[in-house]
């Protein structure tokens, strides 16, 4: 027995961290997820000066609203989980799963922190490190379609489809911008490996600022966001299933069902939120902050535990996805709701020729520069 | 005459076709208003009703929860009728009258229920009163209630006089009571 261990000492330990990573990381995300769901009611409620969900209560405590989740939950699942009658079941069954898989495991490959050295053992904070970690995301993303369009579909109701077509169109133009908008990252960076990225974002250009992506290519953050926006479904670009006035895709789900698409959604928007915060801000980067403690541009340094670096990274990185999350709400909730044919001039008119523009723009000054 | 209101739209100019910085002061207003009341969550004007009552004008003619009226001995003012009960559009008070065995000229409501789950606050009731009996000037609104007994107002419940209220027994009353035991 205890050979078996030693044999395989290597696959264990390799096991036991990402079993480790997995249930901290995913785990973080799940409650987070969870959380945003009152967080959106709540930030909405204050920006339009209301008080927003704060009367479920637990014994009397209300903790301004923090039970509103659980109530949530408890709601769907004890809802009648309906099935419509001309429905494929099968297909009916997969779409909320193919909504919702894609975007769990994207998580798996968005780095948390640098790396840990637990007994001498190196932990690389981040659940699977592939080499080219940018091109599954944008595989992934565009799985995400499918769960979309099966649901229309497989409901065997006009309307649902209309809305599965609307969907499927809207994240099809909006995945091809997405691609392009992150190639000035590669050609900058040049590594589509995510983590490679974050450390590559964390040298310093003319010796004080950082080389996060914002600063390099403040015009393709831009693009990003719009993007990755209309890829989410949110925002301004909600009309896909604009819950109140348009019909859309799952309007013949209910129950947990429908869950796993809300559910899914709003994992999406922590997702793009830490993509945002990977590609273009720099990851879990502290400015200044190195293995050994902070050496600021002026001379100046604080060495630091390699432990408490850990920390304050991971720290760093939950701070920017909180900022983008709430970002994204803002933006949720100030934008009014583009028509279709607008949402459509936009991406192929607009937002495609400048990603194209920026692309090339980068690769002259890439050029120019000598670094191409 | 329909009246013609001319708006002036102008064509937009090159910042807001760009969309970008009008975005960023739309994002700035909603952010504002979301820092201030997160700051100062006191300064939203949410109140928190049934537990926050709602401090009502003080001359104002509304119609608040029922009261029965009474008269100096404490019985109601409510001869039984029935005007009210009929006059009721949402069928909410409930009437059983009963003799009573000194006062032969009028009956008296053994039990008046009002049920205010099913109240529509019409006031309905006060008008058709013949005796004044009935009357929406407790300045109390119902609110909400967990469990539906709680909204059943029974005669217990209402009757009750207004502090200052003259306390009136009908003179007519007292005659024709005399007369009629006279008569005896």
């Amino acid at each position: 027995m205890t050979d078996f261990f030693y044999e395989n000492r290597d696959v264990l330990l390799f096991a036991g961290a990402a079993a480790a990573k997995l249930l901290f990381f995913l785990g973080a995300v799940m409650g987070f997820t969870g959380l945003m769901t009152l967080a959106e009611r709540k930030v909405s409620a204050l920006m339009q000066d209301r008080i927003g969900p704060n009367r479920a209560a637990v014994c009397g405590l209300t903790l301004g609203g923090l039970f509103h989740p659980v109530a949530d939950a408890i709601k769907m699942i004890f809802k009648e989980d309906f099935v419509p009658g001309r429905a494929e079941k099968l297909l009916f069954t997969l779409a909320p799963l193919f909504a919702l898989v894609p975007v769990l495991a994207l998580f798996a490959v968005i780095p948390f922190g640098d790396y840990v050295l637990v007994y001498g053992y190196r932990v690389d904070l981040l659940i699977a490190d592939l080499p080219l970690g940018l091109f599954f995301v944008l595989a992934l993303s565009g799985l995400a379609i499918y769960g979309t369009f099966l649901a229309g579909w497989a409901s065997k109701n006009n309307f649902s489809l209309l809305g599965a077509l609307r969907g499927a169109a809207q994240m099809i133009s909006y995945e091809v911008v997405l691609g392009l908008t992150l190639v000035g990252l590669l050609m900058i960076y040049g590594t589509a490996d995510l983590q490679q990225l974050v450390r590559a974002q964390g040298k310093l250009l003319f010796g004080c600022v950082p080389a996060w992506g914002v600063v390099c290519q403040p015009f393709a953050f831009v693009l990003f966001l719009t993007a990755a926006i209309a890829e989410n479904k949110r925002g301004p670009f909600d009309l896909v299933e604009g819950e109140s006035e348009i019909i859309g895709y799952f309007m013949e789900y209910s129950s947990m069902r429908f869950a796993a698409f809300m559910f899914a959604e709003f994992a999406e928007i922590v997702l793009v939120a830490m993509l945002a915060a990977t590609l273009f801000f720099g990851g879990w980067q502290v400015p200044y902050l190195y293995d050994a403690g902070f050496a600021f541009p002026g001379g100046g340094s604080m060495p630091l535990n390699h432990y408490l670096v850990a920390v304050l990274q991971t720290g760093a990185f939950a701070a920017k996805t909180v900022f983008f999350c709430w970002f994204l709400l803002v933006v949720r909730w100030t934008l009014p709701r583009f028509r279709f044919d607008q949402l459509m001039k936009l991406c192929w008119k607009t937002v495609l020729p400048l990603a194209l523009l920026n692309i090339l723009v980068t690769g002259a000054v890439l050029l120019a520069l000598g670094k191409l | 005459m329909i009246s013609v209101k001319k708006v002036n739209n102008r064509p937009l100019n090159l910042l807001e076709r760009i969309y970008v910085w009008e975005i960023a002061r739309g994002l700035l207003v909603t952010m504002r208003h979301f820092f201030v009341n997160l700051v100062n969550p006191k300064g939203l004007p949410t109140i928190q009703y049934p537990e926050q009552p709602i401090p009502l004008p003080g001359n104002a003619r509304l119609r608040t929860r029922h009261r029965l009226k009474m008269r100096a001995d404490g019985a109601p003012k409510c001869v039984a009728c029935f005007l009210c009960q009929t006059a009721c559009p949402a069928l909410c008070i409930h009437i059983e009258a009963a003799e009573h065995p000194e006062n032969l000229v009028e009956k008296y409501p053994a039990v008046f229920n009002i049920d205010l789950a099913r109240c529509v606050m019409c006031g309905m009731c006060v008008e058709a009163c013949p005796e004044d009996a009935i009357a929406m000037d407790t300045g109390e609104i119902p609110g909400g209630a967990v469990v539906r007994e709680e909204l059943l107002m029974t005669k217990e419940n209402l009757l009750r006089n207004l502090p200052g209220e003259p306390s009136l027994v009908g003179a007519a009353n007292r005659l024709a009571n005399e007369y009629l035991r006279g008569k005896e």
